[in-house]
């Protein structure tokens, strides 16, 4: 039994080609739908984020291949003038597990560690059990890729760190802060930079956060929405900056909103208490001589991005540690599939020795009592588990190459007389 | 043989024992520290307590012939300078459950510690016992003061390094590893409280030992002069920061200037003043 999987991502196609061969969740329904009902695929999932789009399928028929669903796809999503195959990876069999556990410990995404593709697995395996196009192989590989990301997440640095900017500036306030929610926090500009870094402090328990908007109405929807309540009129934040122990500028105007005087003088009057300002502006916010002022903390982005590219270059230090988990989980994975090939004999061979049990037990039926009867059932019953223990247990054993598993096959059928092993998958 | 230390086989082995419990704690902390190391962080602070018992039961050995009274000699007062930085170390890992600063400190409590050995294979002299509670809590106390004082000067530098990294965008393991602006500060004051305290009693330890000797108290004398120097300015930093508005970083100068000045003043006194508090080699 084979595992296919084929798909675009920001390796393989720019981002113009992924997006055509997206997929919706309702899409996806759809296609997985097709694909069963075409008996393309004995089973299928697909895993469609903004970076990737991509099938993991077991084939229902000996022509499907790569490149067949690579076209079906590209079919079905109408987009012939526009993707090619050579945009599509193509994996098979363990190549295809090893792809889906390295996605699911997010190793392979564009930033890597980052937190949400591991959800994003999980909604595609979702979308599969609701269609009904996830068997067990499917099952088995989507729990165990599961299993290998709460491993990685929990043995190592590999999601340690701020990889985004807004994640990245409250790293910096907590390497001087101790405790954000004894802080009090000025938000300059209620766009989407600032209301990502606002939300990141608030999940550092930062809970004094104030904003200031040109557009007040802005600053109190965000306000509310965050929970504080606690809006400035954009005309008068300046006088209250001595208040501030965080301030955090996120707005798009060409002049300074924060300048050398004005800081000085809000420095005096909080008794040179330790004040961090983090322009996440382009252009920047805040005068850069800020900077030089007695415990004064001004980090535009450039200064935000060394501490992504160190955090980034310590999860790339974890990258061996994360592929010897994958490794690890691979090899068990490889003796479960082959532990498949083998079920179909050892349902053969414990129907034979029922059939022979239940043939000799039918021979005694009228010359002894029902209790007698019984009792002999149970007997023949110990010792059939008995002597097919060793068989069944040398079946299931672990093999170091798969090529190992028709002669084993082969050796049980024969010394035991079972019938030719019929082409069953489940 | 001139060493007695040497003819008594459990004390050679509790003298090489201590040090190398203080070398693998401070190796715990500092695999912990730099490589993050999960055993090395597990068993980091049961290997500093027992490294502190076994200390305070090897210097209850050493000095049992002498009714455990503690002699001047620099082999004892290092080995109590190693054993105070770890007990303060340790009571400030737990009041304010920080503890990745344990391998700076550690570092020079084991250096002390090793020195002390080294001293007290080599040396012949013991240096003379003192007699009386007073002057026995004065000399304790002294000792925990240089041991507060020392982590002080320590914190504040280590503090100074991660401000400057900080100022200048550089990220590195210091910044990664060390605990944040905030916590060196706290750090800081509780070594400087334990510092004024123990200053305190020392003085007026130092003044009951030698009003029970009937020794009278010489106002010019240079060692007096010097602790009450030490003890001013170490209550002025208490203060300095609401009276004067003071920022962390003057503090932090300051904390490691005094703790220069102190170890000076003590290198300075045991060489100019070899009497009493002379150290015997």
């Amino acid at each position: 039994m084979n595992i296919i999987s084929v798909g675009v991502n920001h390796k393989t196609a720019p981002i113009e080609i992924r997006e055509r061969v997206s997929l919706s969740e309702v899409q996806a329904k759809e296609f997985l739908t097709n694909l069963i009902d075409d008996n393309i695929a004995l089973e299928a999932m697909v895993l469609s984020t903004c970076n990737r789009t991509e099938l993991y399928v077991v084939p229902g028929m000996a022509e499907v291949d790569g490149r067949y669903l690579k076209e079906y796809l590209i079919a079905f999503r109408n987009a012939h003038n526009e993707v090619r195959p050579e945009h599509f990876f193509n994996r098979f069999y363990c190549n295809t597990a090893r792809h889906l556990f390295e996605v699911a410990s997010a190793i392979d995404s564009l930033i890597l560690g980052e937190g949400q593709i591991l959800g994003q697995v999980k909604d595609g395996y979702r979308i599969a059990v609701e269609v009904q196009s996830a068997g067990i192989l499917l099952t088995r590989l989507c729990h165990t890729a599961f299993s290998v990301a709460k491993k990685v997440k929990t043995k190592t640095k590999i999601m340690e760190g701020a990889v985004s900017v807004s994640y990245a500036a409250v790293e910096l306030a907590q390497k001087i802060f101790s405790n954000l929610s004894m802080k009090k926090i000025l938000l300059i500009g209620a766009g989407e930079t600032g209301e990502l870094a606002a939300r990141h402090m608030f999940q550092k328990n930062a809970r004094n956060i104030v904003i200031t908007n040109r557009t007040l109405s802005k600053a109190e929807a965000l306000a509310e929405e965050l929970g504080t309540n606690q809006v400035l009129p954009y005309e008068s934040y300046k006088e209250h900056l001595h208040e501030f122990d965080i301030i955090i500028t996120a707005v798009s105007i060409k002049d300074y909103v924060l300048t050398e005087p004005e800081l000085q003088q809000s420095m005096q009057k909080r008794r040179l208490k330790p004040v961090i300002i983090l322009d996440l502006g382009l252009p920047r916010n805040v005068d850069p001589e800020i900077g030089k002022l007695k415990n004064m903390f001004l980090k535009d982005i450039d200064a935000l991005k060394h501490i992504i590219d160190k955090n980034l270059e310590l999860r790339r230090a974890e990258l061996p540690k994360v592929q010897k988990i994958i490794d690890e989980e691979l090899v068990g994975f490889g003796q479960w599939i082959n532990t498949l090939k083998v079920r179909p004999t050892i349902v053969d061979l414990q129907s034979k020795f029922i059939e022979i049990k239940e043939k000799e037990l039918e021979r005694f039926r009228y010359k002894v009592s029902e209790e007698e009867l019984k009792r002999m059932e149970r007997l023949t019953d110990r010792i059939l588990k008995k002597i097919l223990h060793h068989p069944i247990k040398m079946l299931k054993a672990p093999v170091d190459t798969a090529d190992t598993i028709p002669s084993r096959v082969n050796l049980v059928r024969n010394i035991f007389d079972l019938e030719e092993q019929n082409q069953r998958t489940k | 043989m001139d060493n007695e230390l040497l003819n008594n086989t459990l004390l050679v082995v509790l003298t090489s024992l201590v040090s190398l419990f203080y070398v693998v704690s401070v190796s715990l902390y500092g695999s912990d520290f730099f490589k993050g190391n999960t055993f090395a962080k597990t068993y980091k602070q049961p290997a500093l307590i027992v490294t502190i018992v076994t200390h305070i039961a090897y210097i209850g050995f050493l000095t049992a012939p002498e009714g455990y009274r503690l002699n001047y000699s620099i082999s004892m007062l290092m080995t109590m300078v190693a054993l105070t930085l770890a007990v303060i170390y340790m009571f400030i890992e737990f009041s304010t459950k920080t503890e990745k600063t344990g391998f700076f400190i550690l570092s020079f409590s084991a250096g002390a510690e090793i020195l002390a050995s080294i001293l007290l294979f080599t040396s012949s002299g013991d240096g003379p016992s003192f007699s009386g509670l007073g002057i026995g809590i004065h000399l304790l106390a002294a000792i925990f003061s240089f041991s507060s004082i020392a982590i002080a000067g320590l914190y504040s530098f280590l503090y100074l390094l991660l401000f400057r990294q900080i100022k200048n965008n550089k990220f590195g393991f210091l910044f990664e590893n060390l605990p944040n602006l905030e916590v060196l500060e706290l750090l800081i004051k509780h070594a400087v409280a334990f510092g004024f305290l123990f200053l305190t009693i020392t003085l007026l330890a130092g003044v009951i030992g030698s009003i029970q000797t009937s020794e009278i108290i010489n106002l010019f004398d240079t060692r007096l002069i010097a602790l009450v120097i030490i003890w001013m300015f170490y209550g002025f930093s208490l203060f300095i920061k609401k009276l004067f508005g003071w920022d962390t970083i003057h503090m932090a100068y300051l904390l490691i200037f005094l703790f220069v000045l102190t170890t000076t003043l003590i290198l300075l006194m045991s060489i100019f003043s070899p009497t009493f508090h002379g150290l015997s080699f």
